[in-house]
């Protein structure tokens, strides 16, 4: 954004300085001068001037203006505390409570209520009201998780902005007018929407109440704890409110390089999972085949024992929700007191995943997954989430924000409506941000390589031939909206090295929206098998993949999950399944029995991230610090102290005695967060690009020494994804078969299943098809059907969406039940109207 | 007492509504004239020189307004406000249903003037029968080559759409009406950004009224001198008005601005019936300030009726004569602006409740003269500070009632609390003969 003069002006008879432009309302605080307002908000977009509480006076102009919509001149001299201005102020406040209730005392607003602070900072005191007020049946449901008082609205339009004019979805509405306005929707229907529970926060009065926080608590009992939701990658900061040692609520802790000041209703009500009665609050060890509760000290030794055995058939898998200490100490304990190189924290890609591009100079024609892991998480290339505010173009491929990373979604929402920028969407499945962009390209699913071959060769990488034409024409589209120089990547999905082409070539920046809230910090403090610490150099370990097939057919005995549950999460749950039941060993850290947890023998209870203290990173590099906001529950330990106990154990003495110290010992480790402490970090976080030990990023070009890969390392996987053979139009799709995409819903994950709020979302198996599709398939909207694939068969319940692209058919991951993580992505499958014949 | 007929001239003409009877008498000769002959720089020259007020209500200088709309190769749009919703106003209604092509002409010279490529006329949806009238006009102007893409081969285009209304008061709300022209809910913008710089479609907007527009050809074909003869020199040129309520001869005058609002009331338009006196009196329909008896001698003029404390508005005068209860007036009148604010900003919103839920109390009885106090005082916190003028417009007449008739109000206060049998003598029948003859009064006036 180009910087604005400075001018000055005054206000109250005081000169005040200000950036010209600046809204007025804003510009009188840089003079101590607070003008009340109700229904300005500058994250809703242009001001409406609707409330009209704000009204001053300015010297040369007749009436009285609102100073949230009278941008400051040099010379404006302007008077807030006027005879005339005091009384078009009280006259305001007079107006709104004419129909309001007053019910301050019931209200779970009370207290904290920007209604009631400005009706005593500038109201009359008294009101001359003495007519009946307005009635409506109160309170009702606006939505299963927020309840509505409209009685008690003021009708600031703040929620219908929001609804219309930031989450898009549109569902909010005034509805009548006059005097008889009321915020609804159409035809009375519940308002689900993932964002919606901002308007709670958006409402300066108690209208809009949360259903999970009604009655639960006074502002006067609460205290405020900062700290950063990490159940998604989007980490945002957020204020866990706190009553006698528990979470009652959270809100956004607004961070415009962050989060913008929104939550995604997981963050805000996922809370009530820390509160679950299903949770483990104590160490768990096999005994007779059945998880009983044991002492701590029991426990480490049981699970020092397991891994001590297994020595480096070792294998470990750290959850995206860990923090940066807990993936540092998990990979300290394998490298060095176990001396396994195995250590994983992506779902999917990564080592023994071959580059599927052969020639270039970027990266080198036998690059491994460090090379290309170094490319892609190189500083210069890495685009902070602001910097999609000031990019001309964004390009989204290979992922839905909406579900892998809400906040995003919201953010480029923002810039495409309010900037004009120019958005471009590559995806095998329909995004949510299709109709805001620009260009939209389908490919099938499982040939995201495919796509982001022919864009490289579109944009002129060398070494990649020409697409077959469909397929090149899609890429040419979306190549067209792309301005070199002014983009962001926004990518999701496996490394790819075209991917990487293609930003150097368009000298875009990249943003990846990973599959772990941590995962950008997880790989950067070693938890993958293809570097250390740091990214440096290591022994090559095994993939994700790998390791599943090494449990499984016994050449790894231990497996050690942290924070992970990969037979939900990781493809190939059932194998996964199979492997753990395999597994000589298994030690599990999870705050829920699971499908993992079922195979283990010793199981640690994990903290909830509002319990925990230490580190994580953000996509884009911020590191951030999680604040412990309430005690950890019965017999619940700091995993950290847990690590460090058990590393002890197998012989590793860390000497780390707190959270600083095991930031100190990453810090020590990862060169290019040298230095970094708690304090540095602070409230905001901070970007280690923006640090000067970024410089230390490692090069990977081969100048440092190569270790020798130790033979049992290296064994090459089968590729997961079929060889590009073309788009989706190329599909031969015949018969009853399909081939299925899967997608990471937004609500089908043990947060949503373990928060009582949030249970009605839970996603059943649907499988969605292209209308043509379901026409040759026999098939009508909701109709039960079994999908097959080499002896895996699940039931779904068919949805038709236009949008969807004849010949794939989508299924969700990481469901309870009915998970699609059973099938490989692009896998043909065939469908059948269950209960007929296979 | 006589017209003065330029908008109204030869309007009983059978078949005017056709576009050959309308060039027979001369029509379109302006269009052509300023298409061919006239750089659009000139045209808006001539129409700023003319001093042509707005007719729509604010009384804005027509030429000057367009001149506000930036140069040069944008997308820029004209909108014919014919949302005529003002009660006690319907001349448009009779321009448009016995004159389209006059409007269309106007439409087409003002979008040349602006440099607009597209005019959208606004009617009101309860305009059904002139939506129709309007809509066969503008194809026989396609037709003809006088709209459409190279206007008579000048290369200039202007497309003319006639939109319907959905029928509501705040439409009428320049920037409303934008609204609801983009398909939204007609809600008033803010401004700024005025619609001359952002308008519809975010374009810079012309907004004219259909009797500003309907003046232009008659200023292009006389020329800007010839039109400042008519009027005074505030208020150039003739103004139809709309006369109704209590008088025996209702209807629109075309009169030169000016001359005394007794000779419309009680020259044209016969005066109240016999054995009656006027009482108070609208001059500029519902929205104005109320005047009364003792200045019925002002001239009829913008700035005549703006020194007497009110305003010529759309020119749409009601009658109110004795038989009125004023305080019934100012309920009728709050009812309105009640029913039709759209709720956006507060004090319109809750103002215009509030004052009906008190003027409720005055007519039964259930007020104290301190209420009239409140009565007086909400008006002046309403004035001013809303988002749009809506609010103003209930605030003005009730407050100019309250102020001017404080006497009858308490006396109503006063009787009804004595007298348990609620509706005075004069309610009803009086009352009935304003709302009567509001919007809905019969098009023909003493021409048909």
């Amino acid at each position: 954004m180009p910087n604005r003069p400075q001018i000055n002006f005054l206000v109250d008879g005081v000169e005040v300085p200000a950036e010209a432009g600046t809204m007025l309302v804003d510009a009188a605080k840089h003079g101590d001068v607070e003008i009340p307002v109700f229904c300005y908000e500058p994250k809703l977009g242009e001001p409406v001037g609707a409330c009209r509480m704000c009204l001053v006076e300015i010297e040369g102009i007749p009436k009285l203006q609102t100073a949230c919509s009278t941008p400051v001149r040099d010379g404006m001299v302007v008077y807030t505390r006027t005879d005339r201005v005091q009384a078009a102020q009280e006259a305001m406040v007079e107006f709104l409570l004419v129909n309001h209730p007053l019910d301050c005392p019931v209200c779970d607003k009370g207290g904290e209520c920007p209604l009631q602070d400005i009706a005593m900072g500038w109201g009359p005191g008294r009101s001359r009201v003495i007519d009946p007020k307005r009635h409506f049946q109160k309170p009702i449901p606006l939505s299963p998780l927020i309840k509505i008082d409209r009685e008690r609205c003021i009708l600031c339009y703040r929620c219908v902005r929001f609804s219309q004019e930031v989450a898009e979805d549109e569902q909010l509405q005034l509805l009548e007018r006059g005097a008889s306005t009321f915020v609804g929707t159409f035809n009375d229907r519940p308002y689900i929407a993932p964002f919606h529970g901002n308007i709670i926060e958006l409402c300066p009065v108690g209208a809009l109440t949360s259903e999970a926080y009604r009655f639960r608590a006074r502002p006067w009992e609460i205290e405020d704890a900062g700290s950063i939701c990490t159940l998604c990658p989007s980490q945002c900061n957020v204020i866990l409110t706190v009553r006698d040692e528990r979470i009652e609520r959270v809100l956004a802790r607004d961070h415009p390089e962050v989060d913008d000041g929104w939550l995604c209703d997981k963050g805000r009500f996922g809370y009530q999972m820390a509160e679950s009665e299903q949770r483990i609050t104590r160490p768990l060890v096999r005994q007779g085949g059945v998880l009983r509760p044991a002492s701590w000290d029991e426990a480490l030794e049981a699970a020092a024992a397991g891994l001590r055995q297994a020595g480096e058939r070792a294998a470990a898998i750290v959850g995206g929700q860990s923090s940066n200490e807990e993936g540092y100490l998990a990979q300290r304990i394998l490298r060095r007191a176990l001396g396994s190189p195995h250590v994983e924290s992506r779902p999917r890609g990564g080592a023994g995943q071959p580059p599927r591009r052969s020639v270039g100079d970027r990266v080198a024609p036998d690059a491994g997954g460090r090379d290309l892991l170094l490319g892609l998480s190189r500083p210069e290339l890495s685009a902070g989430v602001s910097e999609l505010d000031s990019a001309e173009s964004i390009l989204v491929i290979g992922c839905d924000p909406l579900h892998a990373m809400p906040i995003l979604d919201l953010r480029i929402r923002k810039v495409v409506r309010r900037n004009g920028t120019r958005l471009a969407v590559a995806t095998d499945r329909p995004s949510a941000l299709d109709g805001g962009a620009e260009e939209t390209a389908r490919y099938a699913p499982g040939f995201a390589r495919g796509f982001t071959s022919a864009l490289a060769a579109e944009v002129g990488a060398e070494g990649y031939e020409r697409a077959p034409d469909g397929l090149a024409a899609d890429a040419e589209r979306i190549a067209g909206v792309l301005r070199p120089g002014s983009t962001v990547i926004v990518w999701g999905g496996e490394a790819d090295a075209a991917l990487l082409d293609c930003a150097h070539m368009l000298e875009a920046k990249l943003l990846e929206v990973p599959d772990g809230a941590n995962a950008r910090g997880l790989r950067e403090v070693g938890c993958i098998p293809d570097a250390g610490p740091g990214l440096s150099e290591a022994f090559m370990g095994r993939n994700a993949a790998e390791i599943r097939d090494g449990l499984a057919d016994g050449s790894l005995e231990a497996a050690f999950l942290v924070n992970a549950d990969p037979v939900r999460d990781f493809p190939g749950g059932p194998e996964w399944s199979e492997a753990l039941g395999k597994a000589k060993f298994v030690l599990a850290i999870s705050m829920f029995e699971n499908v993992s947890t079922k195979h283990a023998d010793v199981v640690f209870p994990a903290e909830f991230y509002g319990e925990k203290e230490g580190t994580v990173t953000h996509p884009d590099g911020r590191v951030q610090r999680l604040r412990p906001g309430v005690p950890r529950p019965d017999d619940v330990r700091p995993i950290w102290q847990v690590l460090v106990e058990l590393s002890a154990l197998l012989g590793d003495e860390t000497g780390i005695d707190s959270p600083p110290e095991a930031l100190s010992a990453i810090a020590s480790e990862v060169p290019f967060y040298a230095g970094i402490t708690h304090e540095e970090i602070g409230g905001r976080g901070v970007r280690w690009q923006d640090r000067e030990a970024a410089s230390s990023f490692p090069s990977g070009d081969g100048a440092e020494a190569r270790d020798e890969v130790p033979a049992h390392a290296a064994e090459p996987a089968a590729p997961l994804a079929p060889e590009p053979a073309g788009n989706v139009a190329e599909v031969e799709a015949s018969g009853g078969v399909v081939r299925v995409g899967t997608y990471h819903d937004l609500w089908a994950s043990e947060v949503a299943e373990q928060s009582p709020a949030l249970r009605f979302l839970v996603p059943r198996q649907t499988l969605e098809l292209a209308p043509v599709d379901a026409d040759r398939l026999g098939l009508a909207q909701g109709d039960e059907v079994d999908v097959r694939s080499n002896g895996t068969s699940l039931r779904a319940r068919v949805m038709i969406r236009e949008r969807v692209q004849p010949g794939s058919g989508f299924l969700i991951e990481g469901t309870a039940e009915a998970n699609a993580n059973a099938f490989r992505a692009g896998e043909l499958v065939e469908v059948t109207k269950a209960g007929g014949e296979a | 007492m006589t017209e003065t007929r330029m908008l109204f001239r030869r309007v009983d003409e059978p078949g005017l509504a056709s576009i050959d009877t309308y060039r027979r008498l001369g029509g379109y000769r302006s269009l052509e004239r300023a298409f061919r002959d006239v750089e659009p720089e000139e045209l808006l020259g001539v129409l700023e020189e003319s001093g042509l007020r707005g007719r729509g209500g604010a009384g804005f200088s027509m030429g000057r307004k367009a001149s506000f709309l930036p140069r040069g190769e944008t997308s820029k749009y004209l909108c014919c406000n014919a949302d005529e919703s003002e009660p006690g106003t319907f001349k448009d209604r009779e321009l448009m249903q016995k004159n389209p092509h006059q409007l269309i002409e106007g439409v087409a010279i003002a979008a040349l003037a602006a440099g607009a490529g597209w005019g959208f006329v606004f009617i009101r949806g309860e305009y059904a029968e002139v939506a129709d009238i309007l809509d066969s006009a503008v194809a026989e102007a396609y037709e003809a080559g006088y709209l459409g893409e190279n206007i008579l081969g000048s290369g200039s285009r202007v497309e003319v759409v006639v939109h319907r209304g959905a029928g509501a008061y705040i439409c009428g709300e320049e920037t409303a009406l934008l609204d609801s022209l983009e398909g939204k809910r007609g809600n008033p913008r803010l401004k700024p950004p005025f619609p001359a710089i952002q308008g519809l479609y975010g374009g810079p907007t012309l907004i004219n009224n259909v009797e500003t527009l309907s003046n232009l050809p008659h200023i292009v074909a006389n020329g800007a001198e010839w039109f400042k003869g008519f009027g005074t020199e505030q208020s150039p040129g003739t103004k139809v008005v709309s006369v109704s309520g209590c008088v025996q001869r209702p209807g629109n005058y075309e009169v030169e601005l000016g001359i005394p609002a007794r000779e419309l009331i009680y020259g044209l338009a016969g005066g109240p019936s016999e054995g009656r006196e006027v009482k108070a009196w609208f001059p500029g329909g519902s929205s104005a300030p109320v005047l009364t008896a003792a200045e019925l001698d002002l001239p009829y003029s913008f700035e005549g009726m703006a020194d007497a404390g009110s305003m010529l508005g759309s020119g749409a005068i009601i009658v109110a004569d004795d038989s009125i209860s004023i305080p019934e007036l100012a309920l009728r009148t709050a009812r309105f602006y009640h029913h039709e604010s759209c709720g956006k900003c507060t004090p319109c919103r809750e103002g215009t409740n509030w004052t009906v839920k008190m003027l409720e109390r005055v007519i039964s009885g259930e007020a104290t003269p301190m209420d009239l106090d409140i009565i007086a005082s909400v008006q002046e916190n309403i004035t001013g500070h809303c988002l749009c003028v809506l609010g103003d417009s209930m605030a003005m007449p009730v407050g100019s009632m309250v102020a001017k008739f404080r006497a009858e109000f308490e006396e109503r206060i006063r009787r009804v609390a004595s007298d348990s049998s609620g509706l005075g003598a004069n309610g009803a029948a009086g009352l009935h003969a304003i709302t009567g003859t509001s919007s809905l009064a019969p098009a023909s006036g003493p021409h048909a």
